[in-house]
């Protein structure tokens, strides 16, 4: 079944066109990464998905609702409800510790419950670092506390923009392995990179060149790589 | 380490203002004909005070253990400041002499500020 | 984790953008509170005195003449001891256009007790006089007998206690209202006491201007002019017909006091208004600074599902908590310096000064903490717009 769908989106921006007719459809569960070069219109297309901005043509269908002609205000709470954000920079909010800042995603979502906030923080193995401010934590150790608020509400995709980019080898893996655990569990991701090791791990890569959709490339080595 | 320093060298400073000022800028009356009244009597004894917190704010500097008994013992000497001008010791009749228009509510205000300063050492200092 | 929650964390977290910003507010308030009780003090001040002085002309001999000692008499309590014949009241009496003249006597005490300076002892006539008597009588329901005084509010005496006035034992009936005047430290008594006195301080040759013999002498003597009198043609006829006596219009020491005191009022008010606007700016601008600085933070929270009114509340509910913190800090600092102050700021203003009753501080106060918090949160509330205008998804990201 289809969580995502893009039926001839194009962004244009004066005389430039960002996206240009892409159409392209996400399976529920299913784990994508979107490759190519600078300027090809994977911000762009991963502001549109994440309800940041609006195409100028097409539709966006997003758990069977046209997010294309919807309100900002719209917008904002399906961003809210479905989809659980990652970045390359971390984005904490750096006067609260890291289970607050899990708790401040939980608030606008619902209700913030500590009990759960810690336990997502467990699940990323910093439960012992829930009372650190962002800069008494590692680049790794921030992207993990913003995978376990990208997931505290349950969200019905997870849209990743470079989220290892920042990190070392190491963490790049720990990032990966949870990423691998949320498929697992029937999650949507939607991965951003330039890194084709990371491109590698997903089960399906998109690569756009120009705003358009170059090719798609089916991991054949999915399921075995992931448990390797 | 550094914050718990703080709070004495506030006492330190506002002792040093409080033993110095009685004598100089917030001293009380002076009599045309030389004679002491009771105001300077109290200004003196405000300057002894005074002088003992200083002591006591050096000590709790300075040493390692028992800075909050330190810090705790100053708040009588500052009672006993904040009463001496106008309740312990009489001060001139007229409010617009300048023991009561300077010296006592200066005096009461320094005193005060010296035992949230002592209070607030006492709360910070960890019994090592 | 409320959107208060929030704020209350962040000012916690940054202390040093907090104090800085409230330190801003604290200023304004300190300004417009010290400021304002300043001008409220001397604007009651003239008002208590013009009430107090009750009198449209008053007559002093003219050795006493100037009206700058009248004024240092009535504003700074400085004791003054000039004499004429008590006949004068009745003289003056008799000038067409007088309703009443109320004879008053003046003696400089010796040092008081315990203090340097000299008391200025008022003798009255509670028959005749119609200036103090009032305001004696509120305090005082049977009038003052023999040795008995009344003390202004400035003279530290409790009643029935004893003053020493020239070794004549004098017990105190009565504690005057303040009158945020000279009248303050002032002594009363009635004629019959300030007679004694004036024997005692004869006995001790230090009053040189009594005429041994002389018994009945006064100070100044108190005339109120008939309705529909011109004043200025009593005061003519005063002077023309009693001698070595000069006559005092009170209303032209009142408008010179009102005049200095306009003056007082407009520097004050100048000063408010400059460091106002200068405190206005400068939180204008930092709270800018601030919203460029915290556009990512905004950004996240926008991500995370927050709305933008959301956003604009958590704003505004840090800088009107700020505004309180500061608010509160300044006016507690002005009401520090103001209130155990103020005898000596009376003293330094040279002008009367009379500090407004507990309700108006109070208010007052409150009316300053809730001007520093709305002034905080307007600053507040531009940045907050500025900031829900921020595009979460290029603030995080940039470009395509």
């Amino acid at each position: 079944m289809s969580l995502l769908e893009l039926k001839n989106v194009s962004k244009i921006y004066g005389d430039l066109k960002a996206l240009d007719n892409v159409s392209l459809h996400v399976d529920q569960g299913e784990w994508v990464a979107i490759m190519g070069p600078s300027g090809s219109g994977k911000s762009t297309m991963m502001n549109i998905i994440g309800c940041m901005d609006k195409p100028t043509m097409g539709e966006v269908l997003l758990d069977g609702v046209d997010i294309s002609k919807e309100s900002s205000k719209k917008l904002t709470d399906i961003r809210r409800d479905k989809i659980g954000l990652i970045f390359q920079q971390f984005h904490m909010v750096n006067y609260l510790t890291a289970v607050e800042n899990i708790m401040v995603s939980q608030y606008y979502h619902s209700m913030p419950d500590e009990k759960e906030a810690l336990e997502a923080l467990e699940r990323v193995g910093l439960r012992e670092r829930a009372r650190h401010l962002p800069s008494q934590l590692s680049g790794g150790e921030q992207q993990r506390v913003c995978v376990a608020r990208a997931l505290i509400n349950h969200p019905e995709l997870i849209l990743a923009d470079e989220p290892t980019g920042n990190l070392d080898e190491a963490n790049e893996n720990i990032v990966l392995d949870l990423f691998a655990q949320l498929h697992k569990e029937g999650t949507t991701l939607i991965v951003v990179t330039h890194d084709p090791e990371v491109a590698d791990a997903a089960q399906r890569t998109i690569v756009l060149e120009h705003g358009k959709v170059a090719r798609e490339v089916i991991n054949e080595n999915f399921g075995k790589e992931t448990k390797a | 380490m550094k914050k718990q320093l703080i709070p004495g060298c506030v006492l330190l400073a506002l002792s040093l203002v409080i033993t110095l000022g009685s004598i100089s800028f917030l001293s009380p009356c002076v009599h045309e004909d030389g004679s002491f009244g009771a105001c300077h009597w109290a200004g003196r004894s405000c300057m002894g005070i005074g002088a003992v917190l200083g002591i006591l704010a050096v000590m709790a500097l300075l040493l390692r253990r028992g800075r909050r008994g330190v810090y705790l013992s100053a708040l009588p000497a500052c009672l006993l400041g904040i009463l001496t001008p106008g309740t312990l010791i009489s001060l001139c009749r007229m409010s617009s002499m300048r023991c009561r228009a300077v010296m006592q509510p200066a005096l009461i205000i320094l005193f005060a500020a010296s035992a949230l300063a002592a209070a607030a050492g006492a709360v910070c200092a960890k019994e090592s | 984790m409320k959107t208060f929650a929030l704020s209350v964390q962040n000012l916690i977290r940054k202390p040093g953008r907090t104090v800085a910003l409230s330190l801003l507010t604290a200023f304004l308030s300190l300004a417009v509170f010290g400021g304002t009780v300043v001008v409220l003090s001397l604007r009651s001040g003239l008002q208590s005195l013009e009430s107090r002085l009750g009198a449209d002309i008053i007559l002093v001999p003219s050795e006493a003449q100037s009206k700058v000692s009248f004024k240092d008499l009535f504003l700074q309590g400085t004791a003054g001891a000039w004499y004429m014949d008590a006949s004068v009241t009745e003289k003056a009496l008799e000038v067409p256009g007088v309703e009443k003249a109320a004879p008053q006597t003046f003696l400089a005490s010796l040092k008081a007790d315990c203090c340097s300076v000299k008391i200025q002892v008022i003798g009255i006539d509670p028959q005749l006089d119609f200036t103090v008597q009032p305001w004696i009588s509120r305090s005082l329901k049977n009038g003052l007998g023999d040795m008995e005084i009344a003390v202004g509010c400035k003279v530290e005496a409790g009643m029935g206690e004893i003053l020493r006035i020239y070794d004549r034992q004098c017990k105190v009936t009565a504690c005057l209202e303040p009158t945020g005047t000279g009248l303050d430290t002032a002594v009363y008594c009635n004629m019959d006491t300030m007679r004694k006195l004036l024997e005692a301080a004869e006995e001790k040759g230090i009053n040189h201007k009594i005429k041994s013999g002389d018994e009945d002498i006064i100070s100044a003597v108190y005339i109120k002019v008939r309705d529909g009198a011109d004043i200025g043609q009593v005061n003519s006829a005063l002077t023309g017909k009693l001698r070595k006596v000069t006559a005092v219009r009170t209303r032209s020491m009142i408008t010179g006091i009102s005049d200095s005191l306009a003056g007082v009022s407009r520097t004050v008010t100048l000063l408010i208004a400059l460091v106002w606007v200068l405190a206005v700016v400068i939180l204008l601008l930092v709270f800018l600074m601030i919203s460029r600085e915290r556009a990512g933070e905004f950004a996240v929270l926008r991500l995370l599902g927050a709305s933008r009114q959301g956003l604009g509340r958590m704003v505004l509910t840090e800088s009107a908590l700020c505004g309180v913190l500061g608010g509160a800090a300044g006016t507690a600092l002005a009401a520090l310096c103001i209130f155990p102050f103020s005898a000596l700021i009376e003293q330094q203003l040279s002008l009367p000064y009379l500090l407004p009753g507990a309700g108006t501080i109070l208010a007052l106060a409150l009316g300053t903490v809730l001007l520093a918090s709305a002034v905080s949160a307007a600053a507040g509330f531009l940045a907050a717009r500025r900031l829900s205008r921020v595009d979460p998804g290029s603030a995080l990201r940039g470009g395509t």
